[in-house]
């Protein structure tokens, strides 16, 4: 607390500011001795003394503004300091809830989404500085729903005319990396899998980059994608002693939560890696399964620009080019050139199993699921007549009324002895 | 054409004297004036523009394509009535039309030349009228094919006329409402209704369903009905009017008032993968693309009034429409920014 405090009875500095019937005290906060006590007149020789009162205690801000929104302004400010955020962030959220409190619909709104309201306030600070947060992490801390979250989120960038950045995924993958508990030998981290953060990082970096640029990120939430990646970063590092470990075994390791989909963004990423090997001459021999082409990601990545443009087309086959590519590359052993070369004078295009793929989102490469026939064109005015008979269909017959009526007094009687009031 | 363009340039002299002669509080210049400024002669430049107004009556015939929508309602509905039903007639003379709600707004394009050049030679209060204003424009106009307010705001980012993209959005719903007119007991239809379900504890309506064509209508006890689930404007009318005939039938004086449609749903496909990210980082005004919340962009066209859901795959969904041209004429103005994301 200020300094120079000291208990005058035990010594210790925990000195707290505190009321006793808006009389400011000063009392420690160890032993309960009341150090000084403020007066409500001061003497001119009392005034060296005294201490220095902020503005906003002085000047009756507070009294302006109504106690649920300076409820909401502490909670912004204690969100920040949780969150470690630099404290001209703190600054900006603030401002960003006194403007959305402006609005009389937030001010009418709910406690929860009041509650809700902070945590946009702090994520849309956070974005326009590019500090990678994400809406999962502020859900967890405030204890909200995703769903209210989201509601909440579109409405109040679109109350305030916000222009909000995406999120920096480069930024995401240094700050999530980090919080891998992989980086020292621990009792549930056995030596062989301890990492280098650097290497696994700038690994991470790449591969990520990779499911980027080959449609795996574009619509999908960015986190599981960079846990599988990391995952694979991770195993590719050190394939002989990790390959045995699962991405559920490494996420309980790492203590780190494991997303649903980043098994399947694996799943993906493992065959976008091995369309890349297929192209290179050295790697094609060893016919590689989803398993063993993690031991080669480091040659991949290495290559992988070119490796993706050759593997990958973005139209019809450009079926020369490819031949006369895979001629030129005169790298790797004689025998592998020469399979390459029978390969590229085999069959069609469609029937050589390393022909580019398309490289499209994964939802373009499944089948559909079903194919909506076009609806026949009708010419329906929408004042033809309307047949009795049509709409009698729908009514029920005297009869059928009265077995209705019947059935449903039957029903209730029921419930209602089973049920006893 | 010639007499358009000559009236147009007359129009266009007389605006331009009555800028220079005129203070601000010009009749012409705010959609809700008073009833007492309507006094002919009363003051210099309306006596100018009431003449005017006189040649254009009589005219009207061959002036079918300008924009007379900026003018308050108590002017010029009579005049508007004729010279609406004149165009009408021209215009089914000289193009090929679609649908009934289509043929008033196919002039609108080329009206787009004319109206924002008139737009421009008025004061500014109307260089910022929204679509919104103009729809409260529209709703006290009556009309439902009155020509909407064009600000000369660019509002999309423009693009050089090309080639159309040959893909027509298909209309997958449409939501209408209609005034039955009539107080009804809910419990009394869901008793002689077969196709009817009321849980008054869920919800105070009760919903209905037919089969032909295959729609759902909420009867609320006011006698308010809203029916979903048309695919075509026709199909929705049709439907409405045999749910109308179901209440009649069950013994309620009903009528069919104020059938309106209040939203169009459409889809389509573009059959190339889009680069979403790289969408919303250049037209960052328009979109949201939050890929936490929602796989798909969230893109607001401001002209036409059309909120479109785009998605990786290249499906986009169109929603929001009063009426079919407005689903047209967003994915014609959406086709081609998506195109130039087309390449990764």
């Amino acid at each position: 607390m200020p300094g120079g405090g000291h208990c005058p009875d035990c010594g210790s500095t925990e000195l707290v500011e505190d009321s006793h019937y808006s009389q400011s005290q000063l009392v420690c906060s160890d032993c309960g001795c009341v150090v000084t006590e403020g007066v409500l007149t001061t003497t001119f020789s009392d005034e060296g003394n005294l201490r220095e009162v902020t503005y906003s205690r002085s000047t009756g801000e507070n009294e302006q503004v109504s106690r649920s929104q300076q409820r909401g302004l502490r909670r912004v400010r204690d969100l920040c300091r949780v969150l470690q955020l630099p404290s001209t962030f703190e600054d900006t959220a603030v401002a960003y809830y006194q403007q959305a409190y402006r609005h009389s619909g937030i001010r009418a709104a709910r406690l929860q989404k009041k509650e809700v309201l902070v945590g946009c306030c702090v994520l849309i600070t956070c974005r326009q500085h590019n500090w990678p947060l994400t809406m999962g992490t502020i859900c967890t801390l405030l204890y909200a729903d995703l769903d209210v979250f989201s509601g909440t989120y579109m409405q109040i960038v679109k109350l305030l005319g916000l222009d909000v950045p995406s999120l920096c995924l480069a930024d995401l993958v240094k700050t999530y990396c980090s919080s891998f508990r992989l980086f020292q030998a621990s009792p549930s981290v056995p030596a062989k899998y301890v990492e280098d953060k650097e290497k696994m990082l700038s690994r991470t970096l790449q591969l990520v980059e990779l499911a980027d640029e080959t449609w795996l990120v574009t619509g999908r939430h960015p986190l599981p994608v960079i846990t599988a990646a990391t995952f694979l970063a991770w195993q590719s590092l050190q394939p002989s002693e990790r390959l045995t470990c699962s991405l559920a075994r490494f996420c309980k390791l790492a203590n780190v939560d494991l997303p649903c989909p980043a098994s399947s963004r694996l799943q993906e990423l493992l065959a976008v890696l091995l369309r890349m090997a297929e192209q290179l001459a050295w790697l094609q021999v060893l016919r590689l399964d989803r398993r063993s082409v993690v031991k080669h990601i480091g040659d991949l990545l290495q290559h992988r620009h070119t490796l993706v443009r050759k593997a990958f087309r973005d139209g019809p086959a450009e079926s020369e080019a490819g031949e006369e590519e895979r001629q030129a590359r005169g790298q790797g052993p004689g025998q592998g050139k020469e399979e390459v070369a029978s390969r590229s004078l085999d069959l069609p295009e469609g029937k050589r199993p390393a022909s580019p793929a398309l490289l499209l989102p994964p939802c373009m490469l499944k089948p559909p699921k079903r194919v909506c026939p076009p609806p026949p064109i009708s010419t329906a005015t929408g004042d033809e007549d309307i047949s009795d008979s049509e709409i009698e269909q729908y009514l029920r017959t005297p009869q059928e009324v009265r077995d209705f009526q019947k059935a449903q007094a039957a029903r209730q009687a029921a419930t209602g002895v089973s049920n006893p009031p | 054409m010639e007499e358009e363009q000559t009236y147009l340039e007359l129009y266009l002299d007389q605006c331009v004297a009555q800028d220079d002669l005129a203070p601000p509080r010009s009749p012409l210049l705010s959609p809700v004036v008073p009833d007492d400024v309507y006094m002919p002669n009363s003051s210099h430049p309306e006596t100018v523009f009431n003449s005017h107004l006189e040649e254009v009556k009589e005219t009207s015939g061959h002036f079918s394509s300008v924009d007379l929508s900026f003018l308050p309602d108590e002017l010029t509905q009579e005049n508007k009535d004729q010279s609406i039903i004149r165009s009408k007639h021209e215009i089914e003379e000289n193009y090929k039309t679609q649908s009934q709600q289509s043929r008033l707004s196919l002039p609108r394009e080329q009206d787009i030349g004319l109206g924002l050049i008139s737009n421009s030679s008025l004061s500014n209060s109307h260089s910022h009228l929204y679509p919104g204003d103009a729809d409260s424009v529209q709703s006290s106009l009556e009309k439902p094919n009155s020509m909407p307010l064009v600000s000369i705001t660019p509002m999309t980012p423009l693009t050089p006329v090309s080639e159309s993209s040959g893909i027509v959005p298909q209309l997958q719903n449409i939501v209408s409402t209609v005034n039955l007119a009539c107080k009804l007991d809910l419990k009394k239809i869901a008793l002689h209704a077969k196709n009817a379900e009321y849980n008054p504890k869920r919800f105070a309506a009760v919903i209905m369903r037919i089969r032909e064509p295959r729609t759902t209508a909420l009867i609320f006890s006011s006698g308010k009905m809203v029916c979903t689930g048309a695919k075509s404007e026709e199909q929705s009318r049709l439907a409405a009017r045999k749910y109308a005939r179901v209440v009649q039938k069950l013994g309620f004086p009903a009528r069919f008032l104020d059938f309106k449609i209040q939203n169009m749903v459409g889809s389509c496909d573009v059959r190339f993968a889009i680069r979403l990210e790289g969408l919303v980082l250049t037209h960052q005004q328009f979109s949201s693309y939050e890929p936490e919340l929602f796989p798909g962009l969230i893109y607001r066209m401001v002209k036409p009034r059309i909120v479109l859901l785009i998605f990786v795959s290249g499906k986009v969904v169109l929603t929001g429409a009063k009426e079919r041209s407005e689903i047209y004429e967003a994915f014609e103005n959406i086709y081609p920014i998506l195109k130039g994301f087309k390449k990764a």
